[in-house]
């Protein structure tokens, strides 16, 4: 009997391909395939949000928002302007009635406003520092309730139920931190496309209700210009108004050249900013 | 080429000894079918999905170790046994091996 | 900016990973064949029976294992992999690599005892840091069997037995070293 050891060639028991070529197959398709399916969903969940009842989306917020809390005079005083000013802003932007606008104030510096379901808005004093005239106050406002009107927090809510699921059951699939990283990234740039979308739409709706108050565009687009001017876009830490708001100089001309192709007037004195506001 | 687990081949003489021969591969199922076998966890029962997957990675592998045994001018294989190990979530990682002999 | 840097951060690994898992690859691969056509002079073989002339003689166990740790760059290909499905090439060479190197260092234990054979090799893999998805993905195996040390003394005495019971009965050509 004989035994022997002789040489198996190499490559049998491994793949012979060049690990680039594998590398950027699977990362273009993959990739390309999640920036698809999120867009597709998307538009299937911006189209379906709508139906959602506005009664349904107020049931849905949490119960401390809608409680009385105890407030100072300075406070009280505050949100009761930003709400009556977001009334006045109300009767021109031909809310449906059942859509019914709540402001509120936090007395915290963080340069931020924001809307949510249920119609609730909530402003920052850190962004109010900001503001020079009740003008760039009630763009910001309107800009909101423009949000509201447009149904963009329950269409955002709907989106990020959807694509959470998909993107954690990709991601749970392939069994890497870093995969699952890259597989969400992708999905919030594909769904960057639509909150861009959906600012502009409510920067031109929020344009036509302060046209409708005022009876002139004047001092709406100083907020933007201020923050743009103060913060550097390259800076760390941008205001967080300008990170859940992508604000570009485009958006700014856009509104300029909207109101222009209007004809509304933008060279009128602004109305002042009430002293407690500061 | 002759499989067996056996450590002869009853009836024939073995001429030569070739040593080891393997044959081993990593597989994985595409997602779609990962979150059908995770559902299927719940109620139990066979995962159609994953037996598949084994099946196909047992069946390259044993191609990966024939050809080997071939390269060495083997005509049977003896004494195969089998290993699976799980190298990553959701890919199955088959490994085969046996003695390359040439029968008479 | 902290995007950027995460997607810096990202590439910089995933090049670090490409470069250097390549090249220790390729380097493991070199030492591989060579050290396996040194150690060529002592066959491995899966069976179970020892062929009779090779009375009397020594056996002793003889294990080497060995854990390799896959790259940054195998890990993420592998991690997309498994999203679509199929082979995963990445994988394939760490673990031949693993198995070869257990081989090896059995064999090297035999040589150092002077061992003529490896009988009734066994093989066992696993993966020592799997599951949580941030570990360290690496492959453990374990290769182990049963060294022939053939009394050289005793096996020249003696001419070799042709008559043994079995299949393995005719043919035999006996080997001294």
């Amino acid at each position: 009997m004989e035994y022997s050891n002789p040489k198996i060639p190499e490559g049998i028991n491994t793949t012979v391909e060049h690990p680039l070529k594998e590398f950027f197959i699977l990362s273009v398709g993959i990739l390309g395939i999640i920036f698809c399916a999120v867009i597709i969903l998307s538009l299937a969940a911006e189209k379906l949000a709508v139906y959602v009842p506005f009664k349904m989306e107020q049931d849905l917020i949490p119960e401390i928002w809608t409680q009385t809390k105890p407030e100072t005079e300075t406070i009280r005083q505050t949100r009761e302007y930003l709400q009556s000013l977001s009334d006045r802003l109300a009767n021109y932007m031909q809310l449906p009635d059942d859509m019914e606008i709540t402001v509120h104030y936090m007395d915290e510096d963080t340069v931020n406003a924001f809307a949510t379901i249920g119609g609730h808005i909530f402003i920052y004093q850190g962004l109010l520092d900001e503001l020079d005239s009740e003008n760039a106050l009630a763009m910001v406002i309107a800009h909101e309730m423009a949000h509201v009107y447009h149904r963009h927090p329950i269409i955002a809510m709907g989106r990020g139920v959807v694509i959470g699921l998909l993107l954690s059951a990709i991601a749970g699939a392939s069994g890497d931190l870093f995969v699952s990283q890259i597989v969400s990234k992708t999905g919030m740039i594909a769904l960057l496309n639509f909150t861009r979308d959906q600012e502009r739409e409510a920067d031109i709706t929020a344009l036509t209700t302060v046209n409708g108050l005022y009876h002139h565009v004047a001092g709406t687009n100083d907020l933007f210009r201020a923050l743009m001017a103060t913060h550097d876009p390259e800076s760390i830490e941008p205001p967080l108004f300008l990170s859940t708001h992508p604000l570009t100089q485009d958006r700014i001309d856009a509104l300029v050249e909207y109101a222009r192709k209007k004809g509304w007037d933008a060279k009128v004195d602004l109305t002042p900013i009430p002293q407690y506001l500061r | 080429m002759l499989l067996t687990t056996l450590e002869y081949v009853p009836g024939k003489t073995i001429n030569k000894h070739l040593g080891l021969v393997q044959g081993s591969t990593v597989r994985a199922k595409h997602a779609g079918k990962d979150i059908m076998a995770g559902i299927k966890n719940i109620f139990g029962g066979e995962l159609k999905a994953y037996t598949e997957l084994l099946q196909e990675s047992r069946e390259e592998a044993i191609e990966r170790m024939k050809e080997q045994a071939q390269a060495t001018g083997a005509n049977a294989i003896l004494n195969i046994r089998f290993s699976t190990s799980s190298i990553t979530q959701g890919a199955a990682e088959i490994y085969t091996y046996g003695t390359a002999v040439i029968l008479e | 900016m902290e995007a950027y840097l995460e997607i810096i951060i990202f590439f910089v690994l995933l090049t670090l990973g490409y470069v250097f898992g390549q090249s220790l690859e390729k380097n493991h691969y070199r030492s591989i064949i060579k050290r396996e056509s040194q150690l060529r002079s002592i066959p491995v073989i899966a069976s179970k029976i020892l062929p009779e002339e090779f009375l009397p003689c020594q056996t002793e166990m003889v294990s080497g294992n060995v854990v390799i740790s896959v790259d940054y760059f195998k890990k993420f290909v592998a991690g997309l992999r498994s999203i679509v499905g199929g082979r995963m090439a990445s994988y394939e060479s760490l673990i031949d690599r693993a198995r070869r190197e257990a081989i090896l260092r059995m064999q090297q234990e035999a040589k150092r005892l002077n061992a003529d054979y490896v009988f009734n090799i066994k093989m066992e893999t696993s993966s020592i840091s799997k599951g949580s998805q941030n570990s360290i993905g690496s492959v453990e195996v374990l290769a182990y069997g049963t060294a022939i040390i053939i009394e050289k003394d005793a096996v020249k005495q003696t001419p070799p037995k042709v008559s043994i019971s079995g299949n393995d009965a005719a043919a035999i050509n006996f080997r001294t070293t």
